[in-house]
């Protein structure tokens, strides 16, 4: 067990560092952040001694170790355009990032599981068939579109969630459901496909020869059965929602990180970006192990082959 | 009579049609008494199975007719969930083919051996646990009280059939349905099976009928046999009269095609030809096209004979 962590987290840090390494280039290959700056008629020389100040003069793979040395310290540099450290900034950032994530995963979940195994249950019956057509609606419709339509509906007409902000548990409602009903669908599929394979197996069929209550064999003994594909799928999902949240969090003035990330991507404030993508990868990291972790609680097997 | 069949009639409606799977068989097992259900794949001996236990595909399977009497009681006319909570896994249990996929892999055995016990309301709380480790030494799980939390991988085949067994015949049922219960498993671990069912019958009197394809097994456990040809019985009787003058031209063929120790010839002696299709069946007798010792009166539904106390055969040629 404890080799298994070790191992994975050997894996993640490489992950990391990769991904530090193609963040780190290819920010700077979208252009030189001074300009953005300065003024537009700002003198050559006023330009050339920012990038000296920032170290931008620098050949870009000594650049490169410096920014891995100074992370190790857990030193991201100043934001360019905050003039405070990056790494608060992000750090800041991060819990509102993760509860929107969270909640959104949750709200998929909470959608997908019950639509999926009623389907296998039920299948080809109406249930089947509306729960299909809900789903597909999620992954039909992108989130920015899902979101100004909750505020729509929920915020400006019903009145009876906030539109915007952070702060309460009602602020989290509509971002989680605009984050949530995308994975819906595809999480509803696994669900439904892995219950009615275990449905048709043999212990399933021994179980009823044996009289267990239908009740039983569908919510406890088929379910536990057809959770680990959905675990894998969910780990993915959890990852990408924390990363690709920030039209989310755009349209509802959430103060996450991929909003931040955006934003500092337009403004080519490196450190920013760096933090932001370097910490987005090592939650992705950490998410992936968890979930590898959590096969073994559903599967014994798992547990035993490790 | 634990369990008395008369004239069961299984039918899948199939898209193709009809498939008169189980086509009017009778039959009867007392207590104490096992049966053999013999006969090739497709017989119909496993829907037989599972039409005692009203457990027939989804959608498809119907019992189109006769009656199934346990203890006297009518199982046809009950409802499903009357079959659920009285009769499964209470009163008639059904021991499935494959022991390596037959247990839950993510459920403790614990969970499962109880599950059976807990769902009748035979035991709970601290009863429910030496009842389980009651059954679990009864089908020789050597230390039985430590393994309660073992997972089903961390047994052998053998182990995981005699699991079964022990999720079977927790509730102490009156009728044992097994299903081909050796099969999957190898020769050594096979006898032990075999004996695990006789002692389990001679503890508790259960009524047993096996199903099975292998003469050798059945000759080993039953008191009686009931050859099955395309969903029909053909011939039945006490054991040893089977085997010592199979009256069936079909029974005859199946025990010729069993190949014996020190035998000179070279080739397999199989049937020639194949069952007949279930779903527009032949008028008269099923065997007929494969049947070596075919006449003209053939044509029309044979009649059953009986040619000995207990021992009886569908065919012309006896009557």
């Amino acid at each position: 067990m404890l080799a298994l962590v070790l191992r994975r987290l050997w894996q993640g840090a490489i992950s990391i560092l990769g991904a530090s390494v193609i963040i780190f280039v290819i920010s700077r290959l979208s252009g030189d952040p001074v300009v953005m700056l300065v003024p537009p008629d700002a003198p050559p020389s006023l330009i050339a001694e920012i990038r000296t100040q920032y170290g931008l003069d620098q050949p870009l793979v000594w650049q490169y170790l410096l920014f891995v040395g100074h992370a190790l310290s857990g030193d991201f540099g100043n934001s360019y355009r905050w003039q405070m450290p990056a790494l608060k900034l992000i750090l800041d950032r991060l819990p509102a990032t993760i509860q929107l994530a969270a909640c959104g995963l949750l709200f998929s979940v909470a959608l997908a599981v019950p639509i999926g195994v009623l389907s296998a249950v039920h299948r080809g019956g109406w249930i089947d068939r509306i729960g299909r057509i809900f789903a597909m609606l999620g992954q039909a419709m992108p989130a920015f579109w899902v979101g100004l339509l909750l505020i729509l509906v929920f915020a400006v007409q019903l009145n009876w969630l906030p539109a915007f902000g952070h702060g309460t548990p009602a602020h989290v409602v509509l971002p989680a459901i605009a984050l949530g009903w995308y994975p819906v669908a595809a999480q509803t599929r696994i669900v439904r496909s892995a219950m009615l394979d275990v449905l048709d197996s043999d212990h399933i069929r021994l179980s009823r020869a044996l009289g267990t209550p239908e009740r039983l064999i569908v919510w406890k003994y088929a379910l536990r059965n057809a959770a680990v594909p959905l675990l894998t799928m969910l780990g993915v999902y959890f990852a990408a929602m924390l990363g690709g949240a920030f039209v989310v969090e755009t349209i509802f003035a959430w103060p996450g990180v991929g909003r931040t990330v955006v934003e500092a991507v337009f403004s080519r404030d490196f450190p920013v970006v760096q933090a932001g993508v370097l910490f987005t990868s090592i939650l992705f990291v950490l998410s992936n192990l968890l979930v590898d972790l959590s096969y073994g609680l559903v599967d014994p097997r798992i547990r035993d082959v490790r | 009579m634990v369990l008395e069949v008369h004239n069961l009639q299984t039918h899948l409606h199939l898209k193709r049609g009809i498939l008169r799977a189980v086509d009017g068989i009778s039959l009867s097992v007392g207590e104490g008494e096992t049966l053999g259900l013999v006969g090739e794949s497709g017989s119909g001996k496993t829907l037989t199975g599972l039409s005692l236990l009203r457990l027939l595909p989804k959608g498809s399977g119907r019992i189109a007719e006769g009656s199934i009497k346990l203890d006297g009681q009518e199982l046809t006319t009950l409802s499903d969930s009357a079959m659920a909570r009285d009769i499964r896994g209470r009163r008639i249990a059904m021991i499935m083919q494959d022991p390596m996929t037959s247990l839950n892999p993510v459920f403790s055995i614990g969970d499962q051996v109880s599950n059976p016990l807990r769902n009748h309301n035979i035991a709970h709380g601290a009863t429910l646990r030496s009842k389980v480790i009651d059954v679990l030494t009864q089908v020789r799980i050597p230390s039985a009280e430590k393994r309660l939390g073992d997972y089903p991988h961390q047994f052998s085949g053998g182990q995981r059939q005699r699991i079964v067994a022990a999720m079977a015949i927790g509730c102490t049922p009156r009728l044992l349905v097994a299903d081909e219960p050796t099969t999957a498993l190898d020769v050594t671990i096979q006898v032990q099976i075999i004996a695990l069912l006789r002692q389990i019958q001679a503890d508790t009197g259960t009524g047993i009928i096996l199903i099975t394809h292998d003469l050798g097994v059945a000759a080993s456990l039953c008191h009686r046999i009931a050859v099955m040809y395309a969903g029909r019985i053909v011939e039945t009787g006490p054991v040893r009269r089977i085997y010592k003058s199979p009256a069936h031209p079909y029974t005859q063929a199946l025990l010729a095609a069993i190949p014996r120790l020190g035998d000179k010839r070279a080739r397999l002696q199989a049937i020639p030809g194949q069952p007949p299709s279930l779903i527009d069946p032949p008028t008269g007798c099923r065997f007929a096209p494969r049947c070596p010792a075919r006449m003209d009166k053939c044509a029309e539904p044979p009649p059953t004979v009986t040619l000995a106390d207990g021992h009886e055969a569908a065919c012309w040629k006896l009557a």
